[in-house]
């Protein structure tokens, strides 16, 4: 089962009519080293036009540049990351984020470890981890690059976290994901329904594992750029019913996200996670949980 | 840590890193603080601020280092926009770039490359002293932040 018919079918199905989206660049300004207004007005003096992101707090859509946003002088500083809209949303959506314990399990390249070691500026410990070696050297050069410093980086398996011996306040599970068609344009071709269902059971065995190291009163924020409610709606509902997580309300972009797939009822409270379908993002989901009160 | 203060004491600097907190892994120096040493296992990738590396007997700084160096009394060179733009790009610097000098004007002294905002692009080592009257190159451009882009391409 595959192809774009197959999958613009499913979309259908879920309430969303399918539409050619072209993805939009966006930047996200690192205000650790140095103020949001001093970096848009150099931005601006270089002929790049920025428009404000209405639902993030430091990001803009590049709406023009004659430059490579990754090549010049204000980039290699640190003074901005790229960063897709919708992937700047999960690492936002934690409380109280300064001297904590945070754990981001599933890391490279490196985007969203360097936007919390700015929620939390550079205070208490991120443990990064990515089970691809290469692109641990990625996300090593985005911290040097981004002056970041409370971050240890592990060559490990998220499935494996419990290795570490360390209990989390704070959990990004920005698990391995099958992606979607705005950021990849052979996706369609590329992907099939059994692609999606192992993906699904990867993102378990991390959300599994993860919840092992979680403190009582610790947040995970789960997020995909997956449009499969394999990856999303039902995958969440899997850890409500076998995990003992609850869903937490979150106040972000996007809409709520289904609670009837396909025609198999999910927990209402599913509601409270964010589908993101293509427009101006790419296509994403986030949902923000915590332990029950049972499983504690 | 002698490799480590040796180079800064190139710069004519002095910068007092707690040596406590500077852990050698295989090659790379790193400079944790006391939360990441607690926590840190002896088989970490990378951690808290990077330094640099030692290879074939020579230590490479990072640019974590530099700007830490940048921060304090050393030799330093300002540039201006179009000289800082073509040092990024891996170029030597010409004495008409040069906005301003602090430290050692000497023949063969390491100095700080620092952009109009007093940001650290890299370093270079002096090919002349300042005051002679010659305007061909002035300093040899040894490691600059374009090497970020690099590393990409080297990746890739």
């Amino acid at each position: 089962m595959s192809g774009k018919e197959f999958f613009v079918s499913r979309y259908e199905e879920l309430g969303w009519k399918y539409e050619d989206v072209e993805p939009r660049q966006a930047i996200r300004i690192n205000t650790m080293n140095a103020e949001e207004a001093s970096t848009i007005k150099r931005l601006h003096s270089l002929g790049i036009e920025l428009e404000k992101i209405s639902f993030l707090k430091n990001g803009y859509w590049i709406c023009r540049s004659k430059f490579s946003l990754g090549a010049i002088s204000e980039y290699l500083l640190g003074l901005y990351s790229i960063q897709e809209a919708a992937a700047q949303i999960p690492a936002s959506l934690f409380t109280k984020l300064k001297d904590k314990k945070v754990l981001d399990a599933c890391a490279a390249p490196g985007g969203k470890t360097v936007q919390l070691a700015e929620l939390m500026q550079n205070t208490g410990v991120i443990i990064a981890l990515d089970i691809k070696k290469h692109r641990l050297i990625a996300l090593s050069n985005q911290l040097e690059r981004c002056n970041v410093k409370n971050v240890i980086v592990y060559h490990l398996d998220a499935r494996q976290v419990s290795r570490l011996g360390i209990k989390f306040d704070r959990i990004l599970l920005d698990v391995p994901c099958s992606g979607n068609f705005v950021t990849d344009r052979e996706w369609f071709s590329r992907r099939t329904l059994e692609d999606v269902q192992k993906n699904a059971s990867l993102q378990r065995e991390i959300l599994a594992e993860t919840v092992k190291v979680l403190k009582n009163d610790g947040e995970i924020v789960y997020a995909t750029c997956s449009l499969e409610p394999e990856e999303d709606e039902l995958n969440i509902d899997w850890a409500i019913k076998n995990l003992q997580l609850n869903v937490k309300k979150i106040n972000c972009y996007g809409e709520k996200a289904l609670t009837n797939i396909f025609g198999k009822q999910l927990d209402n409270t599913i509601e409270n996670c964010r589908r993101i379908w293509p427009r101006e993002t790419q296509g994403f989901f986030v949902c923000k949980l915590k332990k029950s009160a049972n499983a504690l | 840590m002698k490799p480590i203060n040796d180079f800064i004491s190139r710069f004519n600097s002095s910068v007092s890193l707690d040596e406590r907190f500077i852990v050698k892994k295989d090659i790379r120096y790193f400079l944790l603080n006391e939360n990441l040493k607690r926590l840190a296992l002896r088989n970490f990738f990378y951690a808290g601020t990077y330094l640099g590396k030692i290879k074939n007997g020579k230590f490479f700084p990072s640019f974590s280092l530099l700007r830490i160096i940048s921060e304090r009394r050393a030799n330093k060179v300002i540039v201006d926009d179009k000289t800082a733009w073509l040092f990024i790009c891996g170029r030597d610097i010409f004495k008409q770039g040069i906005v301003k000098t602090v430290g050692s004007k000497r023949k063969g002294d390491y100095a700080l490359i620092l952009n109009e905002h007093g940001e650290c692009l890299g370093f270079g080592r002096m090919l002349s002293d300042f005051d002679e009257e010659k305007s061909d190159v002035a300093i040899k451009n040894i490691s600059d932040i374009g090497d970020f882009l690099r590393r990409e391409k080297q990746q890739a």
